[in-house]
């Protein structure tokens, strides 16, 4: 080792890096799912309108330190396990392997009722689009095109390259920081108003459950973990990444959503989101913008809802492709086409399940922005958010094993705290879960989510049990990814004794 | 040479493109230069790490200077690096063997704003030569004909990178062939069988990530 301090990284250390990530490109990898001015436009107005409630804005502030507090750990854990796909590895590292196996049951229909909820959200937005251009199109029809260029584009597995999403996303950021001065700089008469972010809201119940609607719109950060290994300093470019991808979108949706607030004062948000709809903000801010300025935001809407919607798909499908190779779902699931590393199976099930349900939505007629996307993202945040508060616990019982020469703010105090807060969360939002839906207090709805999850989780524990009797060669890889059959359980250790012809061994460092 | 048979086995002889997502060709060929130290005896692995176990130099310039980076950098121990490392640059350096074994020509294909050296058969000779590659894997396992160390492992790689289905594609015989693997895998040497794993793991992080 002495050679490679004494004149900087050696050469193979270089070759490495050359090709590796910095901080910006993990960031773009974690935000591109969870595309800002869909969140913005598409999931802000529509909680305002959905749940009544002023408190949005805090709600993302507090939703991004939820999650800022609980990074620390997260990050801190994924350093030590390797291949560190998805929060199910993370439970299954921290909390055994039959744990694993439930979070992954729940993991499955949260990202998929997320996706497929993006589908009512684009089909409603790129009717409007159409409309605005003369064309008439329903929801349904816009919806089905969207389905197919997902479809075909999952199957070629074309991500979006990393230059066309950095131009959207920049596009995007700087159109929402626009509309947001405008906006704040013509506030609701005459004077900015921060009621919107008094803390004290944060002490109904009601405000506690709305945090799951603000974490769903977070959703896709974890996903900078799955890039340690491209990083180039995994230790410091992952943790940086990872914050920042929280942050950023954290600011930008509290900024935005206090903003709305300001220019329609506190008390008519509400009554003007419900009118407007997705329209809110294109609504706030035309009275002072040349049109032409609208359309663009409209078009980077669209690009945006779409963007996100071809992200969650991808996510979805590698998520089964992870548990096809991990033998959880039957192996066919683990093939990934040869040439471009598509997973085949992974995409047509989600195609067909979002097509399935598609359907179902136009032959009952029903609303595709309450009930499609709101009710989607909403139903996938409670799943996205069991999964957090079991990862938080899975870090706790890590590091409670194996210090790991982490410190006890990473490796105790945050996690710890994050737990506590996660928990909280969890519980308000499955008590006040009919609320987010605005169903009635004697309505199936009210549970019918929570307890759905439930099932799943004991059929994962159920299949996990099976797994373990039937097949234990397959039960022992969960959760490792695809390095399970290679990767000795202790860190490295120095065998060099053991070699038969040591003395011809080049080195002894 | 294994790493030359994998060249010609991974990529298309018409069009010179990889049949594979090119970073799966990469660590694969990385893999085979790899395999080629350990069938000349220079290299030896253990739980995951690699052992140079003979300065002696192969006869083969491109094995010489992996072997040489192997002995220069001996900080640098597992396997998972020195794939990572070697698949960089692994299909111009064994592409650029092939074409001084006269096996393949160079073909300069012009993109927009870039030029990519291609290395392609381009007389019936060569393409014969090169399609005879995956056709003589797939004849010694459907006629159950004993192979060498370095077909045998050739195979293993084939399989851990995913070529399975296009090498036994034209093959009648095909589930005769898939019968043979499982006693084609154990009869490997331990150092190749672990190679082998790495080489399937990579391949897996790298298209689980998607990234380009």
């Amino acid at each position: 080792m002495a050679r490679s301090t004494a004149s900087g990284p050696d050469i193979v250390t270089r070759g490495l890096a050359s090709n590796r990530l910095g901080v910006p490109s993990v960031v773009f990898f974690g935000v591109a799912g969870a595309a800002p001015l869909t969140v913005i436009l598409g999931a802000i107005s529509t909680i305002y309108a959905v749940v009544g409630n002023t408190a949005v804005p805090l709600v993302y502030f507090v939703a991004a330190l939820i999650l800022s507090i609980f990074t620390v750990g997260f990050v801190a854990m994924s350093r030590h396990i390797v291949n560190s796909g998805a929060f199910y590895s993370y439970i299954s590292h921290g909390l055994g392997r039959v744990a694993g196996v439930a979070a992954a049951f729940v993991a499955l229909p949260a990202y998929a009722a997320m996706q497929i909820g993006l589908f009512g959200l684009l089909g409603k937005v790129a009717s409007g689009v159409l409309e605005a251009s003369g064309i008439k199109a329903s929801w349904f029809v816009c919806a089905l095109v969207g389905w197919f260029l997902i479809a075909v584009l999952g199957v070629l597995w074309v991500d979006l390259s990393g230059k066309v999403l950095a131009v959207l996303l920049t596009a995007e950021i700087t159109i929402v920081l626009i509309y947001d001065a405008i906006m704040i700089a013509h506030p609701a008469g005459g004077r900015v108003s921060t009621e919107t972010l008094a803390p004290a809201q944060l002490l109904t119940p009601e405000v506690a459950a709305m945090l799951v609607l603000a974490i769903a719109g977070f959703v896709g950060f974890e996903a900078t973990v799955v890039l340690s290994e491209e990083a180039k300093d995994p230790k410091r470019t992952i943790a940086r990444a990872t914050h920042w991808a929280v942050l950023l979108p954290g600011l930008l949706c509290g900024v935005s959503a206090w903003a709305m607030s300001v220019n329609t004062g506190a008390g008519n948000i509400v009554q003007a989101a419900k009118d407007q709809e997705t329209d809110l903000v294109f609504a706030l801010v035309t009275p002072y913008v040349p049109e032409a300025f609208i359309n663009v935001g409209y078009v980077l809407f669209l690009t945006s809802v779409f963007a996100a919607a071809l992200a969650f798909h991808a996510a979805v499908a590698r998520y089964q492709f992870a548990l096809g190779r991990e033998r959880v779902l039957p192996r066919l699931w683990g093939v990934a086409h040869p040439r471009t590393g598509a997973p085949m199976l992974g995409s047509i099930t989600q195609s067909l399940l979002a097509l399935v349900v598609l359907f179902v939505y136009w032959a009952t007629q029903t609303d595709p922005l309450i009930h499609l996307f709101a009710w989607g993202t909403t139903v996938g945040g409670l799943g996205v958010l069991m999964l957090m508060w079991g990862a938080s616990a899975a870090v706790i019982a890590f590091f409670i094993r194996h210090r790991r020469r982490e410190n006890v703010w990473r490796a105790q105090i945050a996690p710890l705290l994050a737990f506590l807060l996660l928990s909280a969360v969890l519980a308000a939002t499955v008590i006040g879960l009919g609320d987010l839906l605005q169903v009635e207090s004697d309505s199936i709805f009210n549970w019918v989510f929570s307890a759905a999850y439930a099932v799943f989780a004991v059929v994962g524990v159920l299949w996990a049990v099976i797994m373990r009797a039937a097949r234990p060669e397959s039960y022992a890889g969960i959760g490792r990814g695809a390095e399970q059959q290679v990767l000795p359980e202790s860190p490295s250790f120095p065998v060099s004794h053991s070699l038969p012809r040591t003395s011809d061994v080049a080195h002894h460092s | 040479m294994l790493a030359n048979s994998y060249y010609l086995i991974a990529h298309d002889d018409r069009t010179g493109r990889s049949r594979l997502h090119p970073r799966a060709s990469g660590l694969g060929l990385a893999s085979s230069l790899l395999g080629e130290l350990m069938l000349y005896g220079r290299l030896r692995a253990m739980t995951g790490d690699l052992y140079v176990v003979s300065q002696e130099p192969p006869g083969d310039s491109l094995a010489h200077r992996v072997l040489d980076l192997l002995i220069a950098q001996p900080q640098h121990r597992e396997i998972r690096t020195w794939l990572a490392y070697l698949a960089a640059d692994a299909t111009d350096q064994v592409g650029e063997r092939l074409l001084r074994a006269g096996v393949v020509e160079p073909v300069t294909r012009r993109k927009l704003l870039s030029a990519q050296t291609l290395y392609l058969p381009l007389s019936a000779e060569q393409r014969n030569a090169a399609a005879w590659e995956s056709i003589r894997l797939s004849e010694a396992l459907a006629h159950r004909r004993s192979m060498g160390l370095a077909d045998r492992a050739l195979i293993a790689l084939v399989v851990a990178t995913g070529l399975t289905r296009h090498v036994f594609a034209g093959v009648q015989e095909q589930r005769e062939c898939m019968r043979q693997l499982p006693a084609i895998m154990a009869s490997l040497p331990d150092d190749v069988v672990q190679l082998v794993q790495y080489t399937e793991a990579a391949v897996g992080s790298a298209l689980a990530v998607g990234r380009r």
